[in-house]
This record gives C-alpha cells, sequence and structure tokens, in this order.
C-alpha cells in the first residue's frame, strides 16, 4: 500500500508544484490524471527517489521513502517519462546491466529473468539489436522490463504511451494490467484519459499540485451521466452557443463543429443528442466548477 | 522583400551569439584571458628586462605566447560543436524544414560563434589597454595608445585563429563527434612543434611565411636588443607576413568551402536519428489539456489489435536480490565498470586518438637521437612518459567529461538513479573507466616505445624500467588527472565549463612552471620535475617520489571524495544513524583521513625539497 501524506514541494524558480497531496492507494493500476504542468512530474519524481520533497511524508508497505532511500530503492521500477539508454548495447545486455545494479547475483537466475521478461515484453527476438536502433514503441517495452526487475512493489509509469501507435499502445496497456497483482501498486501517470479509463481501478486528478478529486473511474462517469449533450453546427455558430450554454468542449468534425456541452437540466435544445460522457467531460466539468467556486 | 538583417544567416548568427551570451563558458574564458593578461601584464617579464608593458613590441610579443598557450583547445571548446548542438538536441528537423539554405545556416553558425571566441579573445588585450593607466615599482610605460592593441589583436590573433575554428568547425560538423576535435586539438602542439623542428634549416622568411601562428616574428632581428630599442621599435607587417595572413584566410575558406559542399543534413545511411542522437524516443507535441482519443482509437479497433498483439502471459520467475553489502556492492561496481567501459570504448574519436598518441610518442623517440642518461630502456620510458602526460591529461578532461555527463544527457540518469545502488558504484565506476582508458592508452605507447627499442637495437631492454617509469610517475598522475576531473564534473555541473576550467588550471600550472614556481606541491603529475636518475639510481631520491606519489594519490582520494559528497543524488540523511556511519559518513571520514594523509606527505616532501 502507498500512503502520501501532505507532500510540499516548491522549486527554486517559486513554483508551488505541490501543495500538500495526500492518497493512499492500493495494490492495482493507479491512474494520475492531470495536464501538462499539474505536479504529476514531480510527485514521480519524488515517489522514485529522484527529487527531494520539502515536507510530507511517503510509504511504501511501512518502508520510509523520503528517510529510507535505499530500502525505497530495492521495492521501486520505474519508468520516467522522458528516459534513454545507452545506444551501443544491446536489448539483452542493457537489462543484464540493470539486473546487476538491482542485485539479482546469481547469473544463472539473472539469465532467465531477463528471457523471461525479454518474452514478455515481446523482445526476445530483438534481444540482440542495438539499442539506439530501436522504435519508440520497443524502448518503451524495455523500459518497462527494466522496471520489472527485483519484483517492485512500486512501480511508476510516467506517461508511458504518449507518442506510441494504437498497437504498441495496447501492447503497453496489456502489459501493464498484467503487472499489477496483489502486492503491486503500478502508479501510471498520465494525461491521456483512455489510458487511465481503460486500465486505472483507481484514479486521481492533479491540477496546479492539488489533488481535485480522487475516485474511480466508474464512479467519475456516474457523476456526469445523462449531462453531457452534443451537437455539430458550422463554425460560425459556435460563440452564440459558447453564450447561452456551458460548452465543455469544441472539436472540428467533417468542416464543422462538434460542440459538447454540460446540461444537468435536460436537453438544451432540440438539435442536440445525448452522449456517453468521458473523464475529459469529467475533468472539464470538474475545472469550470472550480474555477466557479474560485 | 526580406530585409537584409532579417536574412536566415543573421537569424542564425544571432541565435548563436544569444545562445552563447547564455552559456558559461564564454565568460570562464573573458575571465580566463583577462587574468592572463593581467598576469603578463604586472608578473612577467617586461618589467625585469625594462621593457614598455605597451610598447608594439611587448605586444606582439603577449599575442604571440596567447595564441601559442590557448588557441587551439579554447578554439577547439567554441567552434567543435555548434552543429553537433543542433543535432544532439534534436532542433535539426525544426531547423532544416524551414527555407534556409546550407551555406546561410552554416555560415550563421560559424560566424556566430567565431565572434563570441573573438569577443572573448579581446579581454586579452583589453585588458592591458586599460591597465596602461596604472604602473607598478620599475614598470615602464610610454604615452597611452589604442590601436596598436586593436591592430595587431586583428592582425596575429583574429587571422590565426580563423584557420583553426575552420578546421575544427569543419571537422566537428562533418564527423559529428566533437571529441575528434578536441583530439585534434590536444595534438596540436606536438604537431605544431614537430612542424617548427621541421622549418628549423628554413631561412627565416620561409619561417615566418608558413607559421599559422606567426610566432616567429621577430626572431631574427628582434633578439639580443636593448629594451629602449625595443622600446621604440614600431611593428609593421611585411609582405611575408601579409602573404602569411593570406595564406591563413585561403585555408579557412578552403575548409569552409568543403563543409559546404561535404554537408549533409540528412540522417547517416545506417544510423538512425536517434541513434545519432540519443535514444529518447519521439515525442507527440501535447496539449495543456487532456487528451482522449477514443474517437481515433475506436474500441472495434482496439478488440481487432488487442487480438493480435495479445501478449502471452510470462510469469517472471523469482530470483534472489542482495544489494547489501560490500560483495554486492562489489558486483554492481563491476558491472557498471563494464558497461562504462565498453562505452567508452565504443567512442568512434578512440580510433584517432589512440593512433595519434602512439604516433606522437613514437615520433619523441624516433625523430631525437637517443642518449642513455641511465640506460636506454629508462630513457624511452621517460622521454614516451612526457610527452604522454599531455595527452593523458587530454584523455583524463575530455572523456572524463563524456563519462560523468553521459547518463544524463542520454537521460538514462532517473532510471539508474532509482535502483538501489550506491553513489559510489556509479561514480567510481565512471572515474575507473576512464583511468582504465588511460591505463590502456599507457600500455600502447609503452608497447610502442619497446618495439622502438628492439627494432634500434638499443639493448638491453629492461622491462622493469618501464614498469618503473609508467607506475610511479605516470600511474599516481593519471589518477590524480581523473579525480580532478570528476571532482570538477561534479561540482560545476557543466562539461563545457569543467573543460574551460581545467585547461585554465593546466594552463596556471605550466605558466608557474615556466615561470619558476615549480614547487612539488602543487606539481602532483610532477611536470619537469623528475629524472630517471632518480628513479633507477638513489634510493634516497626514490623515496622521496613515493612520498611525493603517496601525497598525489590522497589529493586524489580527497577530490573523489568530494565528489561523492556533492553528487546530486542523496540515499540517506545524517552521517550515522542507528550508529552505523553511512555512506555520507564514510565519505567525510575518508575526506578527512585523505587530507592528513596529503598534509603529511607533502610536509615530507616539502622538507626533502
Amino acid at each position: 500500500m502507498l500512503e502520501i501524506r501532505e507532500l510540499k514541494k516548491t522549486y527554486a524558480s517559486g513554483v508551488q508544484a505541490l501543495k500538500g497531496i495526500s492518497l493512499e492507494v492500493c495494490a492495482g493500476v493507479f491512474g494520475l490524471l492531470g495536464p501538462n504542468g499539474a505536479g504529476k512530474t514531480t510527485l514521480m519524481k519524488i515517489l522514485a527517489t529522484l527529487l527531494e520533497p520539502d515536507s510530507g511524508e511517503i510509504a511504501v508497505n511501512g518502508v520510509d521513502f523520503i528517510g529510507q532511500k535505499m530500502a525505497a530503492r530495492r521495492m521501486l521500477g520505474y519508468l520516467p517519462q522522458e528516459f534513454g539508454l545507452y545506444p551501443t548495447l544491446t536489448a539483452e545486455q542493457t537489462l543484464q546491466y540493470f539486473a546487476k545494479l538491482k542485485g539479482v547475483a546469481d547469473g544463472k537466475e539473472r539469465a532467465r529473468l531477463i528471457d523471461a521478461l525479454l518474452e514478455r515484453v515481446n523482445l526476445s527476438n530483438a534481444r540482440k539489436q542495438s539499442v539506439g536502433g530501436f522504435s519508440g514503441g520497443m524502448r518503451q517495452r524495455l523500459g518497462i522490463a527494466q522496471a520489472l526487475i527485483g519484483q517492485p512493489r512500486l512501480i511508476i509509469v510516467d506517461e508511458p504511451t504518449a507518442g506510441l501507435d494504437p498497437e504498441e499502445r495496447n501492447r503497453f496497456h496489456n502489459l501493464l494490467s498484467e503487472i499489477a497483482g496483489e502486492n503491486t501498486v503500478v502508479l501510471l501517470s498520465t494525461h491521456i484519459v483512455s489510458d487511465v479509463s481503460t486500465l486505472c481501478g483507481q484514479m486521481a486528478i492533479i491540477r496546479h499540485g492539488e489533488i481535485i478529486a480522487f475516485c474511480t473511474p466508474q464512479a467519475a462517469l456516474a457523476q456526469i451521466a445523462n449531462v453531457v449533450w452534443e451537437t455539430t453546427v458550422l463554425r460560425e455558430k459556435v460563440s452564440i452557443l459558447r453564450s447561452r450554454f456551458k460548452v465543455v468542449s469544441t472539436q472540428m468534425f467533417e468542416g464543422q463543429v462538434c460542440v459538447r456541452v454540460f446540461s444537468p437540466n435536460g436537453r438544451p435544445g432540440e438539435e442536440f443528442s445525448p452522449v456517453i460522457p468521458t473523464l475529459e467531460d469529467y475533468y472539464l466539468n470538474l475545472v469550470s466548477q472550480l474555477e466557479s467556486v474560485n | 522583400m526580406r530585409s537584409k538583417f532579417s536574412s536566415p544567416f543573421v537569424a542564425v548568427f544571432q541565435t548563436e551569439v544569444l545562445f552563447n551570451l547564455k552559456r558559461v563558458v564564454p565568460y570562464a574564458l573573458v575571465f580566463i584571458f583577462s587574468a592572463n593578461a593581467l598576469l603578463w601584464w604586472g608578473w612577467g617579464p617586461a618589467v625585469a628586462r625594462g621593457w614598455a608593458v605597451n610598447s608594439d613590441f611587448y605586444i606582439v610579443w603577449l599575442l604571440g605566447g596567447f595564441s601559442f598557450m590557448t588557441m587551439p583547445l579554447f578554439i577547439a571548446l567554441m567552434m567543435g560543436d555548434p552543429v553537433i548542438r543542433d543535432f544532439r538536441i534534436g532542433v535539426d528537423p525544426l531547423i532544416f524544414s524551414k527555407p534556409v539554405s546550407r551555406a546561410e545556416y552554416l555560415l550563421g553558425k560559424f560566424f556566430g560563434n567565431f565572434f563570441v571566441l573573438v569577443c572573448c579573445q579581446v579581454c586579452f588585450v583589453l585588458t592591458p589597454m586599460l591597465l596602461q593607466a596604472f604602473s607598478t615599482k620599475g614598470m615602464v610605460v610610454l604615452s597611452p595608445r589604442v590601436l596598436p592593441y586593436f591592430q595587431h589583436f586583428l592582425f596575429f590573433i583574429v587571422i590565426s585563429s580563423l584557420a583553426p575554428a575552420a578546421v575544427f568547425f569543419t571537422v566537428g560538423t562533418l564527423t559529428r563527434n566533437v571529441k575528434i576535435v578536441y583530439g585534434l586539438a590536444t595534438s596540436f602542439y606536438p604537431l605544431y612543434i614537430a612542424w617548427q623542428l621541421a622549418m628549423k634549416g628554413l631561412p627565416w622568411r620561409w619561417r615566418i611565411a608558413l607559421d599559422p601562428l606567426l610566432f616567429n616574428v621577430g626572431a631574427d632581428s628582434w633578439q639580443g636588443r636593448s629594451a629602449d630599442w625595443l622600446n621604440q621599435l614600431i611593428v609593421s607587417y611585411d609582405g611575408v607576413m601579409i602573404a602569411n595572413r593570406v595564406l591563413m584566410i585561403a585555408v579557412a575558406l578552403v575548409c569552409l568551402a568543403i563543409l559546404y559542399f561535404r554537408f549533409s543534413s540528412a540522417e547517416r545511411a545506417g544510423i538512425s536519428a536517434e541513434q545519432n542522437r540519443t535514444s529518447i524516443p519521439d515525442r507527440t507535441p501535447r496539449t495543456e489539456r487532456l487528451y482522449n482519443d477514443a474517437e481515433n482509437f475506436s474500441s472495434e479497433q482496439s478488440i481487432q489489435v488487442a487480438e493480435a498483439v495479445a501478449s502471452k502471459h510470462i510469469a517472471l520467475p523469482p530470483v534472489n536480490i542482495i544489494t547489501q553489502g560490500w560483495r554486492a556492492n562489489l558486483e554492481q561496481f563491476i558491472a557498471a565498470l563494464g558497461v562504462e567501459f565498453r562505452l567508452l570504448r565504443a567512442e568512434r574519436s578512440l580510433v584517432v586518438v589512440a593512433p595519434l598518441i602512439m604516433f606522437m610518442c613514437g615520433l619523441e623517440l624516433a625523430a631525437y637521437e637517443i642518449v642513455p642518461e641511465v640506460s636506454y630502456s629508462a630513457t624511452y620510458a621517460g622521454r614516451t612518459a612526457n610527452t604522454l602526460l599531455l595527452f593523458l591529461f587530454g584523455i583524463a578532461v575530455f572523456y572524463s567529461g563524456e563519462t560523468m555527463h553521459r547518463d544524463s544527457e542520454l537521460r538514462i540518469e532517473p532510471v539508474l538513479w532509482s535502483v538501489p545502488a550506491p553513489n559510489p558504484v556509479f561514480l567510481l565506476s565512471k572515474f575507473s573507466a576512464t583511468l582504465l582508458l588511460s591505463l590502456s592508452m599507457m600500455l600502447l605507447v609503452a608497447v610502442t616505445a619497446i618495439s622502438l627499442q628492439i627494432y634500434r637495437g638499443h639493448a638491453p631492454l629492461e622491462l622493469q624500467t618501464y614498469l618503473k617509469t609508467y607506475a610511479v610517475i605516470l600511474v599516481p598522475g593519471v589518477v590524480f588527472m581523473v579525480a580532478a576531473s570528476t571532482a570538477l564534473n561534479i561540482l560545476l555541473r557543466d562539461k563545457y565549463l569543467t573543460y574551460a576550467v581545467s585547461l585554465a588550471i593546466a594552463g596556471a600550472l605550466y605558466y608557474s612552471t615556466g615561470q619558476g614556481y615549480n614547487n612539488r606541491l602543487y606539481n602532483p603529475v610532477l611536470y619537469r620535475l623528475w629524472t630517471p636518475a632518480e628513479l633507477v639510481n638513489g634510493s634516497s631520491h626514490l623515496t622521496r617520489l613515493l612520498v611525493h606519489r603517496i601525497y598525489c594519490l590522497a589529493l586524489s582520494a580527497l577530490l573523489l571524495a568530494l565528489a561523492l559528497l556533492f553528487h546530486k543524488r542523496k540515499s540517506t540523511r545524517g552521517l550515522a544513524p542507528q550508529g552505523r556511519l553511512t555512506g555520507t559518513g564514510w565519505t567525510i571520514l575518508i575526506g578527512t583521513v585523505s587530507v592528513l594523509v596529503a598534509i603529511i606527505t607533502g610536509l615530507i616532501v616539502s622538507d626533502a625539497a
């Protein structure tokens, strides 16, 4: 179990990245959703022992992640948002290296583990290939393979599917859902809503360094069921709709504009039809509520 | 119509200048050049010899020394990587997709950086020019003047810098490997000295005409003249000197022309853009809002793809994890060292640097008569050791910089730092890999020297003399240089700043040695402070040398302890929680012991001196 209490971080530039975040996360895939600059990566870096918070506590299964960093690193698998690999090493050599660093000392065990990891991430055929020639998806899979070494209890994956094609993304989703076991927390940080709705049993939304929602994706969607409506209009009419309704989003569609609006009091007009809400609708609704309160 | 000042050339030029203004290196160069000028003004030979510090003669004399001492390495630092940088940070597709011609881009890059370099260099003449208003006791100062400073600076420094700048820029851009440029810059001195020796038999006119630095100007007519004569001398440029300058400009133009025709903004065949750059996955631009791609990626499609790529569930075998204890840490260290050394060996620049080192050290033996002071082997080992020291300095500085910053440049650092390996594993593996590379170079040079000795029939061959010379003189010196470079990289955080500071320190020590300040305490590499006879003959000399080497190693340990203390990755809080020393506690202890050993051995060394 991952417990975070009152975590605060302000950078030297004065940017307050985390404003006292508290979370309790059980085993399984946990989605941390938020726009760029919300504080996700800062939180991930602190959890990965790479950044020192100003105050607060983090514990995984009782191990203090701030005071006992080496103990924390023994329980940790980390796939950062942006990472590189030594281009001249092969996939196998890369995993060998990380396995040794993670303390898998026995050569035979290490070989078996690497075989299994490569098989699992579908890189067995590329094991002798230099990492420099890998595609983005292959690198990402190798990244997750290294994060799985050493039976980690907390796996942090920061924006893992950004830039991947649909096939690779799906492969990655399957991998992540397999990883999450009874004793493992997979913390998935992303700004791609569909990743969270596909994979996560629990989620939190972070914005401006604060948790603004903590629930399951189903509960979030249930909150906005039957209140999202959609219509397609000419571009010139969008401003009229904006003045009359609470517009959630606009998107170009076949030369016209597809407009989604919130209307908790029923159909806003004849031209509108009900739509299945998404987490993005939930998020935007939440943000507009917060802004109106402020 | 496009204005002249908004042309792509001007844009590239301005951006380079702006970019350099935000780097530390140009400011470091300004400081180094101004400090250097200050030293020559107040503590140079002018006061002792009665030369006026603002005479034409002294200005030209200073500029000659300045160009020789600082030119190749500092020019390489500024001109080696402007284009490589664009490819490294991945801005190249953005630039080359704009209507910018090859010439505009290359010339903008070249002149933008060259302009900044010249602005830094001009501080070397601005400082003494401003100092004309002051004088110290016994200093001769003529009536204030301005023009000669700039005139001679333009003639002797700017034009002299132009050709090497073009060469380094061309080599760096075409090879996209800045270490080849540094290798070239390091080899400048031996090559220049060899060139000077090769021209020794030529008449002065030819020696001046073919001297890229115009270092020989006045050597035939100014020597032995009185201070008064020299102070009244007006240095004018004769036809030979002008021809030399034209030749240098022509060399620069030829280089730039070659670059223009050979440069390609396209990916190299067989090397992907990522491989060429780093292995960071491409990222699509992200908006500031959440992104739901359900529209683009339908559930039906998702199911199809999922079926197609469904991965079989492979259970990971259980493994024993041991990360605590010296044995586990040793295994981690060996693993890290293996990878670091493999990465260093994969450096393309070594293909040039290794043969060059062997060639230059071999040249040192083959080109001159060998007079055995103690024995042939001692002379062979001693001579190669002296030449090798320069190259080992280059390796220590440049390859340490490469090793220390590689992880952050490749962005593998977050992944590495999240594993349960202590900081010394990472730091000492990098230190040891560079050391191992230096030792490999020493081995290559030793094999070259031994082969030459056998080939020339200079018997007897004493392997233990080679071993003694290299182990006592070179190895501790290399350990010190790599440790110092490692510590500087950690403390200064910037690779290029570290290069500049390392070169400045080395230059200052070289200058001090030249001025007679050659105390062993601040000459840890024993440059010019040992003879083969001390090593082979006298036992008391040998003991003194050995004590000095312990002093040198203690300094190295201290520098490594400093590097560990200031390493950005933190693992523990406090020095000794629960009564056991943490890594930081051990580092402070080792640092303290090193200081004590350095003080004790330092006292012994200074007493013996």
